[in-house]
């Protein structure tokens, strides 16, 4: 799963270009330098204060342990003991041949930031927490800000299912933050996801194999290793991430630009999301994809465990780095396998969708006053006097109406609608859930609204999201 | 006497259009930018407001003239336009409530009963209408209370008039001849 923020990047390359558009402007005017680099200090302490972005600028200094647990022959199945190796904070990986990890126990205790790791087939990924991560085939895993945290959590689950063959990890909560940040390099991982469709079926099979399996070690098939190295193969960048394994959603790409699919192109399963979901959905969802996707992506790694033979690996192992999106399919697929523990899996979407609809169409409708307008509050005051009569106001006109000619005069005094209250309901709540963005179309039928809207910043839940395409809908 | 005029038949009111004024000039862009639940359309030069309590749309001009439509009572129609006044108000206008009236309601009307058009169009011939390859309905106008009907060989009948005593009135006028034509189910 992708874990690039685009929206820090996006924010400090936009104070970079405005402080150097207005350095000249200000030396014109004469004012000094470190006015402006105050100012841009200023800025930067805002942006981090309103925590609109997470990780602002968490990226350089983000550091966190990783123990991996290498195998002590990458021929053997899980039960054997595992060596831990640890990779150092900010280097590549050192290049782990299977004869290195052929010590039993044998064990190296790195700490790296998350910085580009490059991990060789049949490396178990410990983090510090104590979860296991046994890759069969070399993947990279490159950091993103706040990986280190979202790593923990999910290598917890996968530790203690390691054990059981049989068992999957469960969800990995953390990696929510990661799944939602989605940067251009996405889109090359994209395209490479595109070369792999193939591997979206073999989650399926992965499936079978391991219910089928005891302690008895699976060859997995052909794809598997490839997509265990797509999964953890990351994008370079200054992201960290485990990704999934190769779970994408071609349509995905297609319809949204990169830094829209962690947001709205959770799935293919989501695709209807996508499509005629509300916009708001798309966080929430992406989140919950990303749960289940890292999921997936420690249950493909757990399969890959058991594998006896893991001749391909290598050879698998591509540069492609791909985030997992997870098709809904496959992820039911999946979640259906794991069983018991499927119950800590919380699986946001399919059938157990938890976004709903009601609160995403009251977000839509706070979105859509937001189009529609609002009402200033100060004129809500123009009548406070007249929330009077209008009730006297109303019988007597009734009783006036079979007079015609005093109907005129009579009706004047609205008497401000003294029954004819303010609006029933105070709709435009002015919430904090506000898009600003560009429209493509806004449709409406009935009382059904669509929106097609472009190149937009929003913020919501406080945080800060942006995204080139977003598709919504709603009821008003 | 061959029709049972005291039959008691459902007439729903789907819809009552009113009209008010509001006597002074609105200024639409004021209204489509603060206003609440707006849509400007810009190249006909309205703005239609829409109400959820009663559910109904009024469309606006900038003389001061407004149609509200979708209320499903007379009195419904006036509260609602009451309340569209009061939210103007609240815009800033200075809107008097003047010259409210309904223009137009339409009703809804189940026959228990099927009919023969050409035979009830033979019958009632000035007033009934029948062109079936342009609409499958009759239409039967009746003049003085400014009602038109719209009869289907089903049964169903659309009364639009301008206000519900007409309709009511209307449907009670109809029922005796469309009950003559009735198809009777063997």
């Amino acid at each position: 799963m992708a874990c690039v923020n685009p929206v820090p990047k996006l924010y400090r390359s936009v104070i970079e270009d405005v402080i150097e558009g207005v350095r000249d402007l200000f030396a014109e005017e004469g004012i000094e330098e470190h006015v402006l680099k105050d100012l841009k200090q200023l800025w930067e302490t805002k942006i981090l204060q309103s925590k609109a972005t997470e990780d602002f600028f968490r990226n350089s200094v983000h550091s966190s342990l990783f123990v991996l647990q290498l195998p002590h022959s990458l021929h053997q199945t899980l039960q054997s003991s595992t060596a831990s190796l640890v990779i150092p904070a900010g280097r590549t990986l050192p290049s782990f041949t299977t004869a290195e990890l052929g010590t039993s126990n044998s064990s190296a205790n790195f700490t790296f930031p998350g910085y580009p790791i490059h991990v060789p087939a049949g490396v178990t990924l410990q983090t510090v927490s104590g979860h296991l991560y046994k890759v069969n085939v070399p993947i990279m895993v490159t950091q993103t800000s706040g990986g280190a945290n979202i790593l923990q959590h999910p290598i917890q689950h996968v530790f203690q299912q390691l054990g059981q063959p049989s068992v999957i990890q469960t969800g990995v909560p953390r990696l929510n933050p990661c799944s939602l940040q989605a940067t251009a390099e996405k889109a090359q991982r994209m395209d490479m996801v595109l070369q792999q469709p193939a591997a979206l079926h073999s989650g399926p099979v992965d499936k079978k194999h391991l219910e089928n399996a005891s302690s008895d070690t699976l060859v997995p098939p052909g794809n598997e290793p490839k997509l265990v190295s797509e999964a953890l193969l990351s994008q370079q960048g200054n992201s960290q991430f485990i990704s999934l394994p190769g779970v994408t959603f071609p349509s995905q790409v297609s319809q949204t630009d990169s830094n829209v699919e962690p947001v709205l192109g959770i799935s293919d399963g989501m695709t209807q999301n996508l499509h005629g979901g509300p916009l708001t959905i798309g966080p929430l969802g992406a989140l919950h994809q990303h749960m289940t996707d890292v999921q997936l992506h420690v249950k493909n790694l757990v399969y890959d465990c058991e594998s006896v033979k893991q001749p391909r690996n290598t050879e698998e192992a591509s540069s492609i780095a791909v985030s997992q999106k997870g098709s809904n399919s496959q992820m039911d697929l999946s979640i259906q396998v794991t069983g018991d523990y499927i119950n800590e899996i919380i699986q946001i979407d399919g059938t157990d969708d938890t976004s709903s609809n009601e609160e995403i169409e009251s977000i839509k409708d706070v979105d859509e006053n937001e189009f529609l307008g609002i009402t200033d509050a100060g004129d809500r005051k123009v009548l406070e006097e007249a929330d009077s009569v209008s009730n006297e106001d109303s019988t007597a006109n009734s009783s006036d109406n079979e007079d015609h000619h005093i109907d005129i005069v009579e009706e004047d005094p609205l008497n401000s609608g003294d029954d004819v209250s303010e609006q029933d309901v105070p709709d435009l709540f002015d919430t904090d859930n506000v898009i600003v963005c560009q429209y493509d179309k806004v449709h409406r039928s009935k009382n059904k609204w669509k929106f097609y809207l472009k190149d937009g910043v929003m913020c919501f839940g406080g945080r800060d999201y942006v995204f080139a395409k977003a598709i919504g809908d709603a009821e008003w | 006497m061959d029709a049972d005029s005291d039959v008691a038949l459902d007439i729903l009111i789907t819809n009552v259009v009113c009209v008010f004024r509001t006597r002074c000039h609105l200024n639409l862009r004021k209204i489509a930018l603060e206003g609440a639940n707006v849509i400007y359309k810009r190249d006909v030069g309205k703005v239609l407001m829409k109400l959820r309590k009663p559910r109904i749309t009024a469309t606006i001009w900038s003389s001061g003239k407004i149609i509200c439509t979708g209320a499903t009572s007379e009195e419904e129609a006036k509260f609602g336009a009451r309340r569209l006044a009061r939210s103007l108000q609240k815009l800033g206008f200075q809107v008097i409530f003047t010259d409210f009236k309904v223009v137009n309601v339409l009703a809804v009307c189940n026959m228990p009963f099927e009919i023969r058009l050409p035979e009830f169009t033979k019958n009632n011939r000035p007033h009934a209408s029948y062109e079936p390859e342009l609409h499958p309905a009759v239409c039967y106008r009746i003049k003085s209370l400014r009602a038109t009907l719209q009869i289907f060989s089903t049964g169903s009948i659309t009364v639009t008039g301008p206000n519900v005593k007409a309709v009511a009135a209307a449907v009670e006028q109809i029922y005796p001849f469309v009950f003559e034509s009735r198809k009777e189910i063997l």
